[in-house]
């Protein structure tokens, strides 16, 4: 079960990592740019976060 | 002060795991985009990824301080606790008070929309279409859930666990579909540079777009239900404040950009973007979500068929937890001299606090008469126009509902920072980032920036919010005003002070609380810290 929640992490920071590289391909747009990132950013971090947590049960057992 | 300590009464059974934390909190917040995101559209149009984003950067922060107020003082009294033990006991019903506005909207908000999701499948049930029926389906709910709390029937957490994990699942497969094969970045890019709102039309959209993220007090609603509180809900509360943002995010991106599986032609045949369906028409507002997934792709036929379903099931989930939360706010309050004691009284027969369910489902009920009252009597629906912008029945509840949010937010990062100055013995497993070190009072405390810029972004709602929305700005100040008279004759007539506080037993509350959260490591803490402070001030060394 951690294996499974460990790539959906994993697959999580990954799709974050994409839709940050492609939102900054359009700096150009300005201010439109900005949910974007933010929502990009979220999602490593939820990643991340979850990350940290199976670390934190793997430990435990 | 003693360690030791005592029990008054029977207490709340600490069962619910880590999951079952994240679903009772995402049951209740997650449910919350379901009613704002059309709203939002409607308002905020081109903007309305970024009036999400703003109103979700203030909710990161109300997040965070939930989080830290939650696991450092697990009690069920949520934000009216928190603010009472760091402003008082008048800032602390005023808090509890606009909690409980918001309770009672709840109520009433999220049955209307669970029958708009409804009428998704069941076109009978449309407002504009046939407004009696509507009325009588929505009273009937309201009414079904303040019997079942009274006979003391409630959905289970595993129930919850279900229903979360289902929506989850379903909100990421359309998000995901949604992404893959109908999002279209020109669109977006197009929708916000030719349908910017002006600027009072991007305040109205910011203030509904908080209502997507409503429902936090649920965090601490379940703290004295979690085991070890101080560890489990940092955890938990990290990943659903994240997952409540990505998905408000997400949503308003894609509506922006998406590109209909279907093509959605006005009355003259016109060609419209998907988010162009939601102004002036509220029977779409109420059911966003549900158009929008039937617009993916392939996906979409299924998704039409149970997405209604499942955003009915969880608006009434959320509908009920209204119920609920606003008989046990009422209880806390009570118990603490805030509310008369008639709030206390629990059924003989079904132990539950009937008195309160009734008194506040009946508030939720003339809440509902107002709201529909335009569409049942055109009458009234002349009188909205002119005096009130002719706003709808969502619109009003979602106008009150932001109120009493933006209210109770804005004292808790006022409590928060009161606690902070006032109990830094209190032990923290989790507090906010960026904290300025400085001394007050002879102790070392730690000032919470964020809690600053968090009160800045919630009040300035609040200004958005008695700005732009017409019924709000009268509606919402009246139930305050009605409660702080309330207030004021119910402490007059007990003979307590009326502006000033109560005497409390802070320490001793504290020690109690950590025993019976099960913290008890964090228990020894601070009555060290507290007995450290002590031979400081009296001048022994510790």
């Amino acid at each position: 079960m951690l294996i499974v929640r460990g790539a959906l992490a994993v697959a999580m920071i990954l799709c974050g990592i994409v839709i940050l590289a492609r939102t900054l391909t359009m700096l150009g747009a300005g201010l439109a740019i900005l949910p974007g990132v933010v929502l990009a950013v979220a999602m490593i971090a939820l990643g991340l976060h979850r990350l940290s947590l199976i670390r934190r049960a793997r430990k435990a057992t | 002060m003693s360690a030791k300590t005592r029990t008054a009464g029977p207490e709340l059974r600490r069962s619910v795991t880590p999951w079952g934390s994240f679903s009772w909190g995402y049951s209740d917040v997650g449910a919350d985009i379901f009613v704002g995101l059309g709203l939002v559209l409607a308002w905020a149009a081109g903007a309305s990824n970024v009036a999400f984003l703003f109103a979700g950067v203030v909710y990161v922060c109300i997040g965070l301080a939930y989080t830290e107020l939650a696991s450092t003082y697990p009690v069920a009294g949520g934000g009216q606790y928190f603010v009472m033990r760091g402003l008082g006991d008048l800032f602390g019903f005023i808090a509890g008070w606009a909690v409980l506005l918001d309770f009672t909207i709840d109520v009433t908000l999220f049955a209307w929309s669970s029958v708009d999701y409804t009428s998704q499948l069941i076109p009978a049930l449309v407002n504009s279409i046939h407004p009696w029926l509507h009325f009588i389906v929505v009273l009937s709910l309201v009414l079904g859930l303040c019997l079942l709390n009274v006979i003391g029937v409630r959905e289970s957490t595993a129930f919850n666990g279900f229903v979360s994990a289902l929506d989850v699942l379903s909100e990421t497969l359309i998000l995901c579909l949604g992404f893959l094969f109908a999002f279209r970045p020109s669109l977006l890019v197009h929708a916000m540079q030719f349908n910017w709102p002006t600027p009072y039309e991007l305040m109205l959209g910011t203030s509904l777009a908080i209502v997507s993220f409503v429902g936090l007090e649920s965090i601490s609603q379940a703290a004295q239900e979690t085991q070890r509180p101080a560890s489990i809900i940092p955890r938990t509360s990290v990943s659903l404040i994240l997952t409540i943002l990505i998905f408000a995010l997400a949503y308003s991106n894609l509506a922006l950009g998406l590109h209909p599986w279907h093509p959605i032609a006005d009355a003259s045949g016109h060609s419209l973007q998907f988010w162009q369906i939601f102004p002036h028409n509220s029977d779409n507002q109420g059911k966003a979500v549900a158009l929008l997934a039937a617009q993916v792709p392939y996906y979409g036929v299924i998704a039409a068929l149970y997405v209604p379903v499942l955003g009915a099931v969880l608006l009434l989930i959320s509908s009920n937890s209204g119920v609920f939360g606003s008989s046990r706010i009422a209880y806390a309050m009570s118990r603490s001299n805030l509310l008369p004691s008639i709030f206390q009284h629990v059924h003989r027969r079904f132990r539950t606090p009937a008195i309160s369910i009734v008194f506040f489902s009946t508030i939720a009920v003339v809440e509902l008469i107002f709201a529909a009252a335009p569409a049942l009597y055109p009458a009234v629906a002349s009188l909205y126009a002119r005096f009130f912008h002719g706003e709808n029945g969502l619109g009003f509840l979602a106008d009150l509902y932001a109120f009493g949010a933006a209210t109770s937010y804005s004292f808790v990062f006022l409590g928060l920072i009161g606690l902070r100055l006032r109990d830094p013995l209190s032990p923290r497993k989790f507090k906010i980032p960026l904290n300025v070190p400085m001394r007050f009072h002879g102790e070392r405390v730690e000032f919470p920036l964020i809690a600053v810029i968090g009160f800045i972004g919630i009040f300035s709602i609040l200004l958005f919010t008695l700005r732009t929305h017409a019924l709000g700005r009268i509606f919402g100040p009246s139930w305050l005003l009605l409660g702080i008279l309330l207030y004021l004759v119910y402490r007059r007539h007990r003979r307590l002070p009326l502006l000033r506080s109560q005497k409390h037993d802070w320490r001793e509350a504290q020690v109690e609380i950590l025993r019976s959260s099960g913290e008890l490591e964090l228990m020894d803490e601070y009555i060290a810290n507290v007995k450290a402070s002590d031979a400081r001030r009296a001048g022994k060394p510790s």
